[in-house]
């Protein structure tokens, strides 16, 4: 699990990284962790983490293990395990979760949907509430 | 047998003195072989590739970059190419500017690059492809204006930098992870906004109307051109200091 806070730290450890220069468009799969700092269009999926920064765009669904969310992404999103958004995140699409945490300031316009994390504490397995407030 | 190929620059008089140096030194070692001056050759694929034919097990490029991919263009598209992965090394002693292959391989100058031809320290070594050109450093090109199709996508870069496609890393302060046995090349783009963009991959195509793509420093290539690697194609004698694991 990563925050905003070691967001350095990660940057050695990613497999992918894309700077706040590059736009891209497509496809884009991968293996090991994602970082985005630009732009992206199409769509983004990882077996990894994927991080996205204060500045970047994407228009994209995002499909991942954990997720830090700190910039605009428009489309559906997907952490399979833990999903971070960050106070300057701006999510406009639906967000499955195994578990999910949401820092003050942060817009969230879609529905929340706990997807089953634990079968022993059966944790976030039934959890289906729609939010489209703004934090 | 070692083959000696020195590069047609060293006839040049101010290569003497490094040339005595490194003569001596291989005498001194033993290493004694024959040797190819590039400068009265004209088919220089005919020339390696019939040293090959007669049983050379160590073809050694004495120059700089040019010289190792000239012997290694030379060999590779070759009849011989299967003798010389079976039992030709390839040994390089750098002489003079542009060495950033021997620099990879951890070799410092040419004292020290016929310490290594002894100590025979053998790595399989990945070639980066790009139409006919091959190269062991990297590719390069401005960044700005250009695009890149990997696999699904394609990444455009507005802003003036650099975008490197690497198959071995020749400078020693980077802080990628860059490995020239795995079958990938690393793409680096480093813009003027100080961002930083790293992919790791298989194949490219890349594309700037308004630039060429830079092969080992010394070749230049219109776009838009193909990029990929070939695995492990060439046993290289390198240093302990080299650059990669």
């Amino acid at each position: 699990m990563f925050s905003k806070e070691n967001k350095l730290e990660k940057f050695k450890d990613a497999e992918t990284i894309i700077g706040a220069s590059i736009k891209v468009k497509g496809n884009f799969q991968g293996q090991g962790n994602i970082i985005i700092e630009g732009t992206l269009e199409g769509s983004l999926k990882t077996d990894a983490n994927v991080f996205i920064g204060e500045k970047a765009r994407v228009v994209a669904n995002i499909e991942a293990r954990d997720a830090v969310i700190n910039g605009e992404v428009q489309g559906n999103v997907k952490a399979k395990n833990y999903l971070a958004v960050g106070e300057s995140a701006k999510i406009f699409g639906d967000i499955h979760y195994g578990e999910i945490s949401i820092e003050k300031g942060a817009v969230v316009n879609g529905q929340l949907l706990a997807t089953a994390l634990d079968k022993k504490t059966g944790r976030g397995s039934s959890t289906d509430r729609e939010d489209e407030a703004e934090k | 047998m070692h083959v000696y190929i020195y590069d047609e620059y060293l006839n040049k008089s101010k290569y003497n003195k490094a040339i005595n140096r490194m003569e001596i030194r291989l005498t001194d070692l033993g290493l004694n072989g024959k040797i190819i001056r590039l400068g009265g050759i004209k088919n220089i694929k005919g020339a390696v590739q019939n040293e090959v034919r007669l049983g050379a097990k160590t073809i050694i490029a004495v120059g700089n970059n040019q010289t190792v991919n000239k012997i290694i263009g030379a060999i590779i598209d070759g009849e011989m190419y299967d003798d010389f992965q079976k039992k030709t090394l390839l040994g390089i002693i750098p002489i003079g500017e542009d060495n950033s292959i021997a620099a990879s391989f951890g070799i410092k100058n040419e004292e020290d690059a016929c310490n290594i031809l002894l100590a025979r320290r053998i790595e399989k070594i990945d070639l980066g492809l790009v139409g006919k050109h091959y190269f062991l450093n990297q590719a390069s090109i401005p960044s700005a204006g250009t695009t890149i199709e990997i696999d699904n996508y394609s990444l455009e870069i507005a802003e003036k930098g650099e975008v490197q496609i690497i198959n071995l890393l020749s400078d020693p302060k980077e802080k990628i992870n860059s490995n020239p046995h795995d079958g990938r090349l690393e793409l680096l783009i480093r813009t003027r906004k100080k961002d930083q963009t790293f992919l790791t991959i298989r194949k490219l195509k890349i594309t700037n109307p308004q630039e060429k793509l830079l092969i080992d420093g010394i070749v230049e290539i219109d776009t838009p051109a193909e990029i990929g690697i070939m695995q492990n194609k060439v046993n290289v004698i390198v240093g302990k200091d080299r650059l990669f694991e």
